[in-house]
């Protein structure tokens, strides 16, 4: 039997964003949730290498807590990985406009972050997580104000810091977002504006799962072994490149990626 | 003091009487697709209208007119002469239009009460309007005679005239059987809504003071209300919102019912109004409030939330531990109060949230990018 959050992943697609399903996220979950009241905003405290190393955690939980931990991953690109559709132990004991409890009646989001000063939050990541949010408020027809950080929720005060970030001025984002005041998402472009820098003609925008044979070209910039489909391991290779590159390493080879690596051959 | 709680707690039941109400219109809706009261009513208001109340003359030939006869199957069989709030209006149509009335009626007059060979041959004279005039005199129906004269003449030669002259006098009866129909429902609802009210023990005074003393419940009910302000719920999901609500409702978990157990605590003695008065009252309120019809609390819904809206978000709830201890000592105190043993879903009594989540833990196990689910979305479509 799946559980009552199946609507999730199309909402935050419609928003725009990038939404990974965590196989098996119908049925996952400790029974359904009660009537949603509202989010709650974590960050995972979890490892600084990698998109979303919590995201095992986050799934099948730790020997003392039976998983999920929370209804949404938020990785490091903006991608928001969909792991339960039912009820998460994410909130523990607190109290946001009355909601006394969280794992009931709050979908947890958790964003991937070590919560230390040295891994600030990127601009990717925090755009996805106030969009996000929007969305998924707008669709249960809540305000801005039933978003809540757990170190707001949680009691006695002061048991929990997560999220590092100001959450007033992150509801005022989301309330602009669902008001229609912020701007659209920027989406990748599907080719590359321009010819690429040989000349030829422009190149399309790839991603895991692409059977084109741009792949071999791909390939070929990252002196990779040819291959004609794009899987995980070339994924993760393009992030590990994006990570060196300073571009958002989503493993998504755009306009920007292809750039990069023209410059690298240069 | 007005704070507002007490107009969370007033959003509470006016969602809770938008949903009874609602429930007893659609059972009152049941039982008159069961009985057709409507259309018993229009037809003996047809019968009133064309002085025929037995049916033996012109309100006969009008529902035997070609043009009415379609509306319903079967024969024409008039109903009874009193009229009562459960009437059986059988196969009668339920609805006739003022246009088709008059149609009906000026053929009749201009071209005789039976259909037959003569009155449906192509060689009659077209209906003018000197010949409807002069046919006047052959229905033998002097009442109904003088008001066919009245609205001829007053058309002053126009036949179109006449037709919607006879259409309006058509409408301005037709109130009167609306209003016979809105007495009859009054009557049914309120009867409906005393079993429905008594069955699932409905007490508004009990509900409030549970909303009141319940920070949870409350909160759930306004997001309950602003919802149900902005599209009005559906007539079949009605009663399973209701029940779905965690309010105090039913007799079997001793809330608002006549409480025995207490009468030992005090020495037996009977407190007339915590035993009797108060549960009639607050069952009452939720009866009388069912029979103003589901509209009317939308309505009023809508209003109080847009008050609401006007005043500015709470704020994010700063409670130092020790407040919030005594607020779930109160409502501890009110569980005891109310004398009900089983833990409610809502407020103090919810089972303890575990204190555990993701955040915070050293992660043993790491997910790498390889072992990622892939993603979609994010791109402009080619």
């Amino acid at each position: 039997m799946s559980f009552a959050l199946l609507w999730l992943p199309r909402v935050l697609e419609q928003a725009g964003l990038k939404v990974a399903e965590v196989p098996g996220w119908e049925n996952r979950g400790l029974g359904d949730m009660g009537p949603v009241l509202g989010i709650l905003c974590h960050h995972t405290a979890g490892p600084k290498k990698g998109n979303m190393p919590s995201l095992g955690v986050i799934r099948d939980g730790r020997p003392d807590l039976k998983g999920p931990l929370s209804q949404l991953g938020l990785g490091r690109d903006g991608t928001y990985y969909v792991i339960a559709a039912g009820r998460a132990q994410h909130a523990g004991a607190g109290n946001w406009l009355g909601v006394r409890d969280g794992n009931r009646h709050m979908i947890g989001i958790e964003a991937e972050n070590t919560g230390l000063a040295s891994d600030p939050w990127p601009e990717v990541q925090i755009d996805a997580y106030q969009r996000g949010v929007a969305a998924v408020l707008g669709h249960l027809g809540l305000s801005s104000e039933r978003c809540a950080g757990h170190k707001e929720y949680a009691e006695p005060r002061g048991r929990k810091v997560d999220p590092t970030f100001d959450m007033k001025a992150f509801r005022s984002k989301v309330a602009e977002s669902m008001n229609g005041g912020a701007r659209p998402p920027l989406l990748i472009p599907a080719l590359e504006p321009k010819p690429g820098a040989a000349g030829a003609a422009p190149r399309p925008t790839l991603r895991r799962g692409s059977q084109d044979s741009a792949v071999r070209l791909l390939c070929a910039a990252l002196e990779l072994p040819e291959t004609s489909s794009f899987d995980a391991t070339l994924e993760a290779k393009v992030r590990e490149f994006q990570r060196e590159a300073g571009i958002v390493p989503d493993g998504i080879v755009g306009p920007k990626s292809w750039k990069a690596l023209d410059a690298r051959r240069e | 003091m007005f704070n507002s709680a007490v107009l969370e707690v007033t959003m509470g039941i006016l969602v809770v009487f938008l949903l009874v109400s609602t429930v007893c219109t659609a059972i009152r809706e049941g039982i008159e697709s069961l009985l057709k009261t409507r259309a018993a009513y229009l037809e003996m208001g047809i019968r009133e209208l064309l002085h025929d109340e037995e049916a033996k003359g012109l309100a006969r030939a009008f529902f035997n007119h070609p043009i009415i006869y379609c509306l319903y199957p079967g024969k024409y069989r008039p109903g009874s002469t009193k009229r009562q709030t459960l009437q059986r209006g059988g196969d009668m149509p339920s609805y006739v239009s003022g246009r088709t009335f008059a149609l009906a009626l000026m053929d009749i007059v201009a071209r005789g009460p039976t259909t037959d060979a003569a009155s449906s041959s192509p060689e009659l004279a077209p209906l003018t309007f000197e010949s409807l005039r002069q046919n006047v005199g052959n229905l033998d129906n002097p009442q109904l005679q003088r008001v066919l004269l009245m609205a001829i003449d007053s058309a002053e030669g126009d036949l179109e005239q006449v037709r919607q002259n006879l259409h309006q006098w058509f409408d301005d009866s037709m109130d009167r059987v609306s209003g016979w129909y809105k007495r009859s429902t009054q009557w049914v609802l309120f009867v409906v809504a005393m079993v429905v009210v008594g069955s699932l023990n409905i007490n508004t005074i009990t509900i409030a003071q549970h909303l009141y003393k319940n920070d949870m419940a409350r909160a759930e009910l306004v997001l309950m209300a602003e919802r149900a302000s902005q599209s009005a719920p559906a007539q079949d999901a009605a009663l399973g919102q209701l029940m779905d609500l965690e309010l105090p409702l039913g007799w079997d978990r001793g809330y608002g019912a006549p409480r025995l157990k207490h009468w030992h605590d005090r020495d037996g003695k009977f407190e007339l109004w915590n035993d009797v008065f108060g549960t009639v009252l607050g069952l009452f309120i939720t009866v009388f409030a069912a029979m103003l019809g589901a509209p009317f609390w939308f309505d009023l819904l809508g209003r109080v939330t847009a008050i609401r809206s006007t005043f500015k978000p709470k704020a994010p709830s700063s409670d130092p531990p020790a407040q919030t201890s005594a607020k779930n000592a109160l409502n501890a105190g009110a569980r005891a109060q109310t004398g009900q043993g089983s833990p409610s879903p809502s407020g103090g009594a919810e089972p303890p949230p575990d204190d555990g989540d993701a955040c915070d833990h050293p992660i043993d196990s790491e997910t790498a990018d390889e072992d990622l689910p892939p993603a979609r979305g994010g791109v402009m479509p080619s």
